[in-house]
Parts: structure tokens; C-alpha cells; sequence
């Protein structure tokens, strides 16, 4: 199949990328590195924020699309705008601060002011300036939408609409939301900032390894009693947990099969929060609501930049080949006691972020990973399990936790879209 | 006022709990710390301790004692081996809030060699607050309280003890 681009100055995806290994020049080219910033974070869906990060007229946050500086903005109306932070006098920042609200958009420069969906409404010294104010608005990105509250954007006004892109995998935030018995979740602990020095995929492709974590994570498992216990550290037979594949380059590893009692994945004794145990069941009847509370929030990987990280919401931002962001919010519930919500705060504090009990030695294995990539490169194995997967009629494949299906189902969806017409992923869209 | 002896007793205190923290003495360092300790690295410098934002970390005594276990088991990769570092202390500010009790405020800066991976140069500037008390005739503390300067930026591995 040929598609329209000249590709011959692009690297070969379909040879550096096959079901069994993916080459290390993946991770350290700078030429793949800018291809994927156009392709996966311009073309494609990137997730930029929450709406209840912005509940109020005016209300905005800054978020990076690859290194795109943009915000994310409420208008009167009730809708939101993502727009590229740039003037569009002589390009400077327009919102510098991180979060805020604002009647209006000045520009600190010159002074030309937007409303809050871009469009320019004045221009001090008017005498001087010839232009036609609509042509002179803010760079919108033409393609926004939400999913349970979680906004996502494009710069590419013909990408498929979100619903294909997420396919499946909505189901994987329904069960994030429906931790709350009001199935609405709250974003306001505001955002750690973790630097890595590695590549961006180590962060998605870490997320959901189930494979590692014996080994990177002794220390935690010495020195801390906890569900990982049951869910990822047993060994190869008493493991209950599975690595799935949902398509589209969305994973999971999926613990719920690991837990056998209420609220074992929160850590705490089934009566440790009555009133929480209580208005799940009532919202959501005994047997989904009884579900819920045994099975746990999802641990998945929303293709590219949004980890449902149980009880954490992460967005991961590319800087450069060797530099990228893991950042962090407690995924706050509505309608529940505060006490659950401290709770969800504190083991957030725990599992992620620079000096969190597990993160902090993810972080160092990949970096070394990094440093290891450099230079020539070799061929990264990811084979492990490929002849124990079972593919579920929804499509979705599972499999033992520690088998590298994530990888590959990430691996998959990224060369069918750095290379068009390379075979795409195992489970088709939404029909 | 505070006297000179109460001023000299107070920054030892300090330099001593540098020098252990900075050559990765854990069970040492944290022989210097009280029942009530509260180790804290906030995310904002205005924060308050027990606000709903989410802080870089966040230690009770129990979790305190968790991290100090997880550090010597000997295997937690983050300080495999342990950072090489040298923090300097500056504009000490002493005030007594009781008859033991001092709330110091200090200054740092914090070279650290990151030998685990990269083996690069980082530094670490800080406002910190250290509430010390006496106790049995030797100074505790019961609580720190480190504003990085770069709290909400990009903020590296952070496995040590701060
Ligand atoms: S650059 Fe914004 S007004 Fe001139
Ligand atoms: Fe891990």
C-alpha cells in the first residue's frame, strides 16, 4: 500500500518493528523522535486534561501536545477550547501561568487581547493595524472531545473521530469512574512534575509490564506489606493477574483476578470505609456494586499519553528522545467521605512521583535502559508469551501477567500509525 | 533572643543531621527523629500540610520508618549505590517556640552525584524548616519541611534523604 507522504526519509517502522522486537533506535533517534511528535501527537488523539480541572467560565490550564505549548480553556458557554499558547501578533506566550481564570486573553507584548475560545477582540494603537481581526485569532485545535470528563485533542481536523480511537478501552475509564458511586472522578490535587531521562514509550511500556516488577521492586516488596503482593509478586503459578491487550495500543495489566475480598486493592480491611462500601452498592446494585469494590480501579495505558494508574491520573510528555515527563494527580472520587479521598492522596503520594517507594526505581532502570540504547543499538526482545495468548471475542487478548502482550499490542498500534499501511492493530475499532 | 550556647547546640544539631543524610547513614539519621516526626516535601511553597494537594512526599513516623526500612534492604535500585553528596547550610535563623522547643530555618543547597544512573551533576536549592525539641538532654526533630525552589517544575528521582 502507498500512502501520500514521501516516506524514504522517514526510518523503515515495518523493519524496525515486528510482533517479536522492535529496534533500540526507536528509543534515541532524533528522526523518529520528531516523526512521532507530527504523527502520534499532532495527527492523532492526545489527552490534555479533565473538565473537572476547569469546572468554571474562564477557568484554564496549560498542558504540552508533544511540544506544542498549549491550553485548555472554559468559555461562558460551558465549552472547551484547546489552543496553541502563542500569540498571533508576534508569537508570544499568552498564558503563562499554569492555571488560572480570566475574562479575557491579553498578550503581555503588545497587548492584543482573545476571547476565552481565541478570537481576537482588540488590538491597542488600532490606527496602525490593517488586518481583519478573524483572520488574526489563536491557533485552535480543530478537534476536541470528552470521554467521562477526560478531554482529548487533535491538531489533525480528519483524524477518526475519539470514539474509534479509544475503542474498547473505554470500558477500561468507565471502570476508573466507577469507582465513584456518582461515577464522576475530581482532578483538583494538582499535577507532580517527574523528570526522567529516557525515552517517552519506556514510560507506557513500563506502566503496564507485569514482568519486571519482582525484580525492580524487591525493596518495596521486603519492605512493605501490600495487595502488589497477591496481584503482581507471586511467582509464575500462583500469579492470577493478566497482561491484555485492548487495541489500539491500549494496555492493561489487570489485577482484579488477584483479589478475593472488598476494597483489597485499596489496601485496608473490607470494613475500613462503610459509607464508601455502602453507596456503591447502593448506586450500582449488589452485584455490579459488590463487583466494583472487589475488582479495583484499572491499571491501563490510554495510547499515548494517559495512564489510568488505579487511584492516579498520569499524563506522560515527551521532551526529547532521551528526556520525558511522568506526571501525577490522585484521582479524586465524587460523592464518597473525605477519608476515602485522603486515603487515595497519600497512597498517591506512595506510588508515584520522585520519591515514591516504586516509582523512584522505575525511574533509574530506565534511565540505565537509556544509557544501554545509545550508539549502535540491538534488537529489543518482546516475544515473551506470544504463544499463550487467548483473544477474547470482544478481541481483547490476555494473558499471564508477565508476558510482554502490553508491548506488543503498544507496538503494533504505534507502527500502524508512524507507518499507514502497515498491518494495524489485533482489535479493531469500535463499529 | 536566643543564647549562644542555645545557638551553637542548634547547628550542630544541623550539621550533624547533613553530614548523615548526606552519606546515606539511615538508621543514624533517623535515631535524630521524634515520635511525631513529619518529613514533608510540598508541591507548593504556600501549601499547607494537610491541604488536598498532592505533595512530592509526604512522611508520618510509620511511613517515615517504611522508607528507612525500604532503603536498607540493600536492594531498592534508586540508591544502588547511594548518591554521593554534599549539601551546604546557610542563614540559619533560630527561634524558640518553648522552653526546648526551636523552629530553625535555613538555607540549602544540595550537590548530588547521581552514581545509580545518568552520573550526573544535580543541585538541589531549598528553604527548609526543621522543628527540633530537647529531649532526655539531647536535641530531636519533629519535623522538616523542604520547599524546593523547582517544586513545580520538572523535578528528577528524588530516592535520598532530603
Ligand atoms: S506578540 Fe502578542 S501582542 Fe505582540
Ligand atoms: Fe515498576
Amino acid at each position: 500500500m502507498m500512502n501520500q507522504t514521501d516516506t524514504s526519509k522517514f526510518p523503515r517502522y515495518d523493519k524496525l518493528i515486528t510482533d517479536a522486537r522492535v529496534h533500540s533506535s526507536l528509543y534515541t533517534d532524533e528522526k523518529v523522535f520528531e516523526d512521532e511528535l507530527n504523527k502520534i501527537f499532532r495527527m492523532g488523539w492526545v489527552f490534555i486534561c479533565h473538565d473537572s480541572e476547569i469546572p468554571n467560565a474562564g477557568d484554564f490550564v496549560r498542558r504540552n501536545v508533544g511540544r506544542e505549548p498549549v491550553f485548555a480553556i472554559r468559555s461562558r458557554d460551558g465549552e472547551i477550547s484547546v489552543i496553541v499558547n502563542r500569540c498571533a501578533h508576534r508569537g508570544n506566550i499568552i498564558c503563562q501561568e499554569d492555571k488560572g481564570n480570566t475574562k479575557a486573553l491579553v498578550c503581555q507584548y503588545h497587548g492584543w487581547a482573545y476571547d476565552t475560545k481565541g478570537a481576537l477582540v482588540d488590538v491597542p494603537y488600532p490606527g496602525g493595524f490593517k488586518g481583519d481581526f478573524s483572520c488574526h485569532g489563536l491557533e485552535r485545535l480543530p478537534l476536541v472531545d470528552s470521554y467521562q470528563g477526560f478531554v482529548f485533542a487533535s491538531f489533525n481536523e480528519n483524524a477518526p473521530p475519539l470514539l474509534n480511537h479509544l475503542g474498547r478501552a473505554t470500558e477500561l475509564i468507565d471502570r476508573a469512574v466507577e469507582m465513584s458511586p456518582v461515577g464522576r472522578i475530581r482532578l483538583s490535587g494538582g499535577w507532580v512534575r517527574h523528570q526522567l531521562n529516557c525515552n517517552w514509550k519506556m514510560l507506557p511500556e513500563n506502566d503496564t509490564d507485569g514482568y519486571h516488577v519482582n525484580f525492580v521492586h524487591p525493596s518495596f516488596a521486603q519492605a512493605i506489606r501490600s495487595n502488589y503482593d497477591e496481584a503482581v509478586l507471586d511467582d509464575e503459578e500462583g500469579l492470577k493477574s493478566l497482561a491484555k491487550d485492548w487495541g489500539n495500543g491500549h494496555t492493561e495489566l489487570f489485577f482484579s483476578p488477584s483479589y478475593t475480598r472488598p476494597l483489597e486493592w485499596f489496601g485496608c480491611a473490607e470494613d475500613r470505609h462503610p459509607a464508601y462500601t455502602k453507596a456503591l452498592l447502593a448506586a450500582y446494585g449488589e452485584e455490579k456494586g459488590g463487583r466494583i469494590l472487589r475488582d479495583g480501579p484499572p491499571h491501563a495505558v490510554i495510547f499515548p499519553n494517559l495512564f489510568l494508574g488505579e487511584m492516579n491520573i498520569v499524563r506522560f510528555e515527551p521532551v526529547a528522545p532521551g528526556v520525558c515527563l511522568h506526571v501525577h494527580t490522585p484521582m479524586y472520587l465524587e460523592g464518597v467521605e473525605d477519608d476515602v479521598n485522603k486515603r487515595i492522596l497519600r497512597q498517591s503520594e506512595g506510588a508515584l512521583g520522585p520519591t515514591a517507594f516504586l516509582l523512584a526505581d522505575d525511574c533509574v532502570i530506565a534511565e540505565r535502559a537509556q544509557n544501554a540504547l545509545q550508539g549502535k543499538g540491538r534488537w529489543l526482545d518482546l516475544s515473551r508469551g506470544a504463544e499463550r495468548e487467548v483473544v477474547a471475542d470482544d478481541g481483547v487478548i490476555s494473558s499471564h501477567l508477565t508476558d510482554e502482550t502490553p508491548n506488543r499490542g503498544f507496538w503494533r498500534h504505534y507502527r500502524s500509525v508512524m507507518h499507514p499501511g502497515a498491518p494495524t492493530s489485533g482489535v479493531s475499532a469500535v463499529a | 533572643m536566643i543564647s549562644v550556647e542555645d545557638r551553637l547546640e542548634v547547628e550542630a544539631f544541623l550539621f550533624k543531621e547533613a553530614r548523615l543524610a548526606d552519606e546515606s547513614r539511615y538508621s543514624e539519621w533517623e535515631a535524630l527523629v521524634d515520635d511525631d516526626m513529619h518529613y514533608w516535601v510540598p508541591l507548593q511553597e504556600s501549601q499547607e500540610p494537610d491541604s488536598d494537594q498532592v505533595s512530592i512526599l509526604n512522611d508520618n513516623r510509620t511511613r517515615l520508618a517504611t522508607r528507612i526500612r525500604q532503603l536498607n534492604t540493600g536492594v531498592r535500585h534508586a540508591q544502588l549505590p547511594p548518591s554521593r553528596m554534599r549539601r551546604s547550610i546557610s542563614n540559619i535563623e533560630i527561634e524558640k517556640t518553648g522552653a526546648d522547643e526551636y523552629v530553625v530555618r535555613s538555607n540549602v543547597v544540595l550537590y548530588e552525584f547521581r552514581r545509580q544512573a545518568t552520573k550526573e551533576l544535580e543541585v538541589w536549592p531549598a528553604r527548609v524548616e526543621h522543628k527540633l525539641r530537647r529531649k532526655d538532654g539531647e536535641l530531636k526533630m519533629f519535623s522538616k519541611h523542604i520547599f524546593l525552589l523547582n517544586s513545580e517544575g520538572s523535578v528528577r528521582g528524588l530516592s535520598f534523604i532530603i
